[in-house]
C-alpha cells in the first residue's frame, strides 16, 4: 500500500483560443490504506487531478510521488500508468467489450504473465468475493449495470493494485442500486486496506466510502477534512452545497436587542457565534435540511423559533415531503423545508432551526 | 380533390424516377452478361440491348481459356497485398492514433506529418509515379517480377490501408486503451487484444476495399509486368478489343470474368466495401 | 508509447518513404533534358518546363483533365444530391440498401471493363446510338471527335454513387427531430430538401467535391481503352501524356507532367487531408 503525494501540481490546457487553468497548485496528501475523497463540481479539475495521479495526463508543473518516489514531474511521465500498479474502475467501467467478464477480469493478471491456473484461481476468487461467479461467462454487453460494475472492481482489485481508484463510480447506475454498490465498495475498501481515491459530485459516495475528503473549486482546494468536518463547518456556500442539501437564502444583518440577528423577511435567525458582518450588510446563511423543521407547534424542543411562513408548494422528493414556505411578510423570497408529512398549500407554519447548526457568510 | 390525388402522383412519379435510374445503372451489367452469351454473328449483328438467342457459350470458353491464367496470377497477387496493408496499415494507423492522442505536442505534430503522408500515398494520382517506380525496378532488377509487383502494390495500398485503419481506430473511445494501459498491457498486447478486435469491422471493411480496388488496378501492372504468363486479369482483358474498338462476344465473357471476383464479394460483402469508401470521407457512417 | 513499439509504423514509413522519393525523382529529373535524344542529360533549369508547357499536346491533354474534373465535380454532385435526396425519402432499409448497392457497384468493377462496356455501348451501329436515332434525338460520335463527353458520361455513371454515399451520411447526421418537427409543420418532402437536407450537407459537399476530383483526376483506363490507343488526339488526359511521353523515352518532359500532376493533387490533398478530414476523425 502507498502513499500518494501530490505537490504544488499545477495543470494548464492550452487550445487554440483559450487557456484554461485546470489546477492551480494543488497539494494533498494520501496515506497509505486510507480512503480518500476528491469532490467538487463537473469542470473544477478533479477528473484532471485524478488522471493526474493515474498517469493518463501530465502535471504541468509540480510533481506527483508514490511513497516518495517521483512519477510525475513538471510536464514529464517518470513511471508511466501501467508501471504504477493502480486498479482504476471507470465512470463508464470501459469493460472490453470483446472478452467475457472472465477475461476482462483475466486480462491484468495475463499481461503480468502468470501461470494460467494462477490466474484462473485468483479471478474465481475475486469474483466470489464480488459475488460475480456465475456471469463470468458472458460478455459485458449482457450484463446489467450492476454486474458490470462488479465486473470492473474485480478487474481493478485482482492484480492487488497498490492504489485503487474510482472516478464518479456509481454516477452510471440506477439509484437504487448505489447504496448496496457504496456498502460493497466500503467493505472492499477495508478488507484489502488498499489506498483509495475517490472521486465524485455526489456527497453521498464521499460520506460512505472517504476517510477524508478534499473539495477542488476552480482548480483550487478550498477545504481538506474529514467528511463530517467538512458537512458541519463549510468555508463556504459553494463548499457547503458540494458536500450536501442545504437551505439558504440572502439575509440583512440588524441588532435586536443588542444582539446582531439575521433578518430574511419576518424571520430573525442568530447563530451559535458572532455573525461576521456588520450592521445593514447583506449575508448568506444556510441550513442543513435536518436544522429546520416546519410545524404547527408553537414550541420545538432543540429548535429555535425564526418566524411564521406560509406554505406555498407541497411536493416529493427523495423520500420526505419538499415543502416551499415564504415569510408571511415577503412572499417574493422562498425557502424550503423537508416535513414528514405533507402541508397544505396556503397554512401559516412556525419556521424552526437549531442554533448550532446554522452557517453564515458574509457575501463578497 | 387535388389533395388526394397529389401523394398517389408523387409516389407514382417517384417509383418511375427510381425504375429509369435503376435501369439506366444496370445496363452496362446486363449488357455485358447477355452479350457473353451469343455467339459472334448475333453480336455483331444484333443490337447490344437485345437478348442472346441463340445461347452459347464459345465466348466463355475462349474467354476462360485466356484467363484463367491471369485469373490465377491476379490472386496471387491481390491477395497477400491486401492482407499485408490492412495489417501493417493498422499497426502504423495504431501508432498513428496513440501519436495523436498523446500529450505531448510534438508527438501530435510528428502524427500530423504521418497523417499527411497516407493521405498522399491514398489520393495521389499513382499513375505519375510510375516512371520513376519502373525505373527503380529495373536498377534492382526486380521489374516483372512478384516480388517487384508486391512492392509497387504495397506502396500506394499499404498508405491506404493506414488511412482507413487510422479513420476507423479513431473510433476507439480513449477509456479503453486506458483501462489496458492500466492493466499492464503492453502497446502489442493492447493493439492485438483490444483495438484490433473492436475495430473488427473496420479492419473487414478495409480488407475488402483494398481487396476490389487492387484486384481491379490497371496501370500497376500494364506498367510493371513484362511477362504475358505474368499478366493479371485487370489487363489481360483489354486484349480483348483488337484495334479501334472492336468486339466480339469474347470481350463480354472476358469483361464478366474479370470483374467476377470483385462484383461477388461486393454483392456478399458489399456494406464493409461501402464503409470503406465512407472512411474515405471521414468514416460517416450510414 | 514503449520505444520498442515504434516498429509498428516502420511498414507505413519506409512504403511512404519510397513515395517520397518517386515524388522526388519526378522533381529533380523535370530540371534536366533527359531523354531518347539526350540519353546523357544535364540540368537545364525550367527549360524542359517551358517545353512542355507551351506544347499544343500538354495544353490540350491540360485543358481535358480540366474539363473532365470540372464536369466531375459539378455533374457528379448534382447527380449525387438527387441520388441521395431520393434514397433518404425512402423508409424501408432493405430497399434503401439495395438501391444503394446498384448505384455503387460501378466501383467495385475495374474501369477496364466498364471501358469495354461502354464500348459496345457506343458502337455506332449496335450500341445506343441506333436507339437514340430512333427517338430522333442526336447521335455522338462518341469514340471519335465526342469520346471525352463517352468519358464523362461512364465517370458520371461510374462516380455519381460515390457522391450519393457522402450526401446520405450527411442527411442521416442531421438531428432526426428537425425533420419530423418540419413533417409535422406539414412541409413536403420537397421543402425538407431543399431547406433543411441540402444546407446542412456542407461536410458532404465537401468530402464529394474533394474525392470528385482527385478520381476523376486520375482517370487513364477509360480514356486509354476508349480509344484504343495510347495517344488519342480527343481523349488526351494529363495522365495519358505522361505514359506516352515514357513510353517514347522523353523521360524529362514526362517527369514535368508528372510534378504538375502532383502539385495540382497535393493542392487538394493536403487541405482535405489535414482541415476536413482530420477535424472529422480527431476532432481538432
Amino acid at each position: 500500500m502507498v502513499n500518494i503525494t501530490v505537490r504544488n501540481v499545477t495543470k494548464i490546457f492550452k487550445s487554440r483560443n483559450k487557456t484554461v487553468v485546470a489546477l492551480n497548485n494543488v497539494d494533498l496528501e494520501v496515506k497509505s490504506g486510507e480512503a480518500f475523497g476528491i469532490v467538487g463540481p463537473s469542470g473544477a479539475g478533479k477528473t484532471t487531478l485524478m488522471r493526474i495521479i493515474a498517469g493518463l495526463e501530465v502535471p504541468t508543473s509540480g510533481e506527483v510521488l508514490f511513497d516518495n518516489e517521483v512519477v510525475s514531474k513538471d510536464g514529464k511521465i517518470i513511471v508511466p500508468p501501467e508501471k504504477r500498479n493502480i486498479g482504476m474502475v471507470f465512470q463508464n467501467w470501459a469493460l472490453y467489450p470483446n472478452m467475457t467478464a472472465f477475461d476482462n477480469i483475466a486480462f491484468p493478471l495475463r499481461n503480468q504473465k502468470l501461470p494460467e491456473d494462477e490466474i484462473r484461481k485468483k479471478v474465481k476468487e475475486i469474483a466470489e468475493i464480488l459475488g460475480i461467479s456465475h456471469v463470468l461467462s458472458h460478455y459485458p454487453r449482457e450484463l446489467s449495470g450492476g454486474q458490470q460494475q462488479r465486473v470492473a472492481l474485480a478487474r481493478a482489485l485482482v492484480k492487488s493494485p497498490s492504489v485503487l481508484i474510482l472516478d464518479e463510480p456509481f454516477s452510471n447506475l440506477d439509484a437504487s442500486l448505489r447504496d448496496g454498490a457504496r456498502a460493497l465498495v466500503k467493505k472492499l475498501q477495508e478488507t484489502f486496506k488498499v489506498t483509495t481515491l475517490i472521486v465524485s459530485h455526489d456527497p453521498a459516495d464521499i460520506f460512505s466510502i472517504a476517510t477524508r475528503v478534499a473539495v477542488l473549486v476552480d482548480g483550487k482546494i478550498e477545504q481538506m477534512g474529514s467528511p463530517l468536518d467538512v458537512y458541519n463547518n463549510p468555508k463556504s456556500l459553494t463548499i457547503a452545497k458540494l458536500v450536501g442539501e442545504i437551505i439558504t437564502g440572502k439575509g440583512v444583518v440588524t441588532t435586536v436587542n443588542g444582539k446582531k440577528v439575521i433578518k430574511y423577511g419576518n424571520l430573525i435567525f442568530q447563530p451559535a457565534f458572532e455573525i461576521p458582518a456588520n450592521d445593514s450588510e447583506e449575508v448568506e446563511f444556510g441550513l442543513r435540511p435536518e436544522d429546520v423543521k416546519i410545524s404547527k407547534d408553537e414550541k420545538l424542543e432543540g429548535f429555535e423559533f425564526a418566524g411564521k411562513v406560509i406554505v406555498k408548494v407541497s411536493s416529493y422528493s427523495g423520500g420526505a415531503f419538499r415543502i416551499v414556505v415564504s415569510p408571511i411578510e415577503n412572499e417574493e423570497i422562498e425557502l424550503y423545508a423537508l416535513s414528514d408529512i405533507p402541508m397544505k398549500v396556503g397554512d401559516v407554519v412556525n419556521f424552526f432551526y437549531r442554533k448550532d447548526k446554522l452557517k453564515v457568510f458574509p457575501v463578497k | 380533390m387535388a389533395s388526394r390525388v397529389g401523394p398517389i402522383a408523387k409516389a407514382v412519379l417517384k417509383e418511375l424516377v427510381i425504375i429509369i435510374l435503376v435501369v439506366i445503372w444496370l445496363i452496362p451489367v446486363y449488357a455485358i452478361i447477355i452479350n457473353g452469351f451469343k455467339s459472334n454473328v448475333a453480336v455483331v449483328s444484333t443490337n447490344a440491348l437485345m437478348p442472346a438467342l441463340p445461347f452459347t457459350l464459345t465466348a466463355y470458353q475462349e474467354a476462360w481459356s485466356a484467363l484463367a491464367q491471369p485469373l490465377l496470377n491476379s490472386l496471387a497477387l491481390v491477395l497477400p497485398v491486401s492482407i499485408l496493408s490492412s495489417i501493417l496499415g493498422a499497426l502504423g494507423a495504431y501508432y498513428l492514433n496513440n501519436l495523436t492522442r498523446s500529450f505531448n505536442p510534438r508527438d501530435r505534430i510528428i502524427g500530423n506529418i504521418i497523417f499527411a503522408l497516407v493521405s498522399l500515398g491514398t489520393f495521389l494520382p499513382y499513375q505519375a509515379t510510375l516512371m520513376p517506380l519502373a525505373i527503380l525496378m529495373v536498377t534492382i532488377n526486380l521489374l516483372g517480377t512478384y516480388w517487384g509487383l508486391l512492392i509497387a502494390y504495397l506502396t500506394f495500398y499499404l498508405p491506404t490501408g493506414a488511412l482507413l485503419m487510422s479513420i476507423f481506430i479513431a473510433t476507439v473511445p480513449s477509456y479503453l486503451i486506458e483501462a489496458a494501459k492500466m492493466d499492464g498491457a503492453s502497446d502489442f498486447n493492447i493493439f492485438f487484444k483490444v483495438v484490433l478486435p473492436v475495430t473488427m469491422p473496420g479492419f473487414i471493411s478495409t480488407l475488402i476495399f483494398i481487396i476490389i480496388e487492387s484486384w481491379n488496378n490497371f496501370f500497376l501492372p500494364l506498367v510493371l509486368v513484362t511477362n504475358p504468363n505474368s499478366a493479371l486479369v485487370s489487363v489481360a482483358v483489354r486484349y480483348f478489343t483488337g484495334g479501334f474498338g472492336t468486339l466480339y462476344n469474347a470481350s463480354f465473357a472476358a469483361a464478366v470474368l474479370a470483374s467476377l471476383i470483385p462484383l461477388v464479394i461486393f454483392i456478399f460483402l458489399g456494406r464493409y466495401f461501402i464503409r470503406g469508401l465512407l472512411a474515405l470521407g471521414g468514416g460517416a457512417k450510414i | 508509447m514503449e520505444r520498442k513499439s515504434v516498429w509498428f509504423v516502420i511498414p507505413v514509413l519506409v512504403f511512404s518513404g519510397i513515395l517520397m522519393y518517386l515524388i522526388g525523382w519526378n522533381l529533380y529529373y523535370s530540371f534536366t533534358d533527359w531523354s531518347i535524344i539526350h540519353p546523357s542529360w544535364k540540368f537545364v533549369g525550367f527549360e524542359t518546363y517551358a517545353e512542355v508547357i507551351f506544347s499544343t499536346t500538354f495544353k490540350l491533354s491540360f485543358l481535358h483533365s480540366i474539363e473532365i474534373s470540372a464536369f466531375m465535380v459539378a455533374a457528379g454532385n448534382l447527380m449525387g444530391l438527387l441520388l441521395a435526396g431520393l434514397l433518404f425519402s425512402i423508409k424501408s432499409n432493405s430497399y434503401r440498401i439495395g438501391l444503394m448497392s446498384i448505384f455503387v457497384y460501378p466501383l467495385a468493377i475495374s474501369m477496364a471493363a466498364n471501358g469495354l462496356i461502354f464500348l459496345w455501348l457506343f458502337n455506332p451501329m449496335i450500341g445506343i446510338n441506333p436507339i437514340l436515332g430512333k427517338l430522333h434525338l442526336p447521335q455522338p460520335s462518341w469514340l471519335t471527335q465526342d469520346t471525352l463527353y463517352s468519358i464523362m458520361l461512364v465517370m458520371l455513371w461510374a462516380y455519381s454513387g460515390l457522391s450519393m454515399l457522402f450526401y446520405l451520411a450527411s442527411f442521416m447526421n442531421i438531428d432526426r427531430s428537425i425533420i419530423e418537427a418540419a413533417y409535422i409543420d406539414g412541409a413536403s418532402y420537397f421543402k425538407i430538401f431543399w431547406k433543411i437536407l441540402v444546407p446542412n450537407s456542407m461536410n458532404g459537399f465537401i468530402v464529394s467535391t474533394a474525392l470528385l476530383f482527385l478520381f476523376s483526376f486520375r482517370v487513364f483506363t477509360l480514356p486509354y481503352i476508349l480509344t484504343g490507343t495510347p495517344i488519342s488526339y480527343y481523349a488526351e488526359t494529363l495522365l495519358t501524356y505522361q505514359y506516352f511521353l515514357f513510353g517514347s523515352s522523353y523521360f524529362a518532359q514526362s517527369a514535368v507532367v508528372n510534378t504538375i500532376v502532383v502539385i495540382i493533387a497535393l493542392a487538394v490533398v493536403v487541405p482535405y487531408a489535414m482541415l476536413g478530414m482530420k477535424r472529422w476523425v480527431y476532432g481538432q
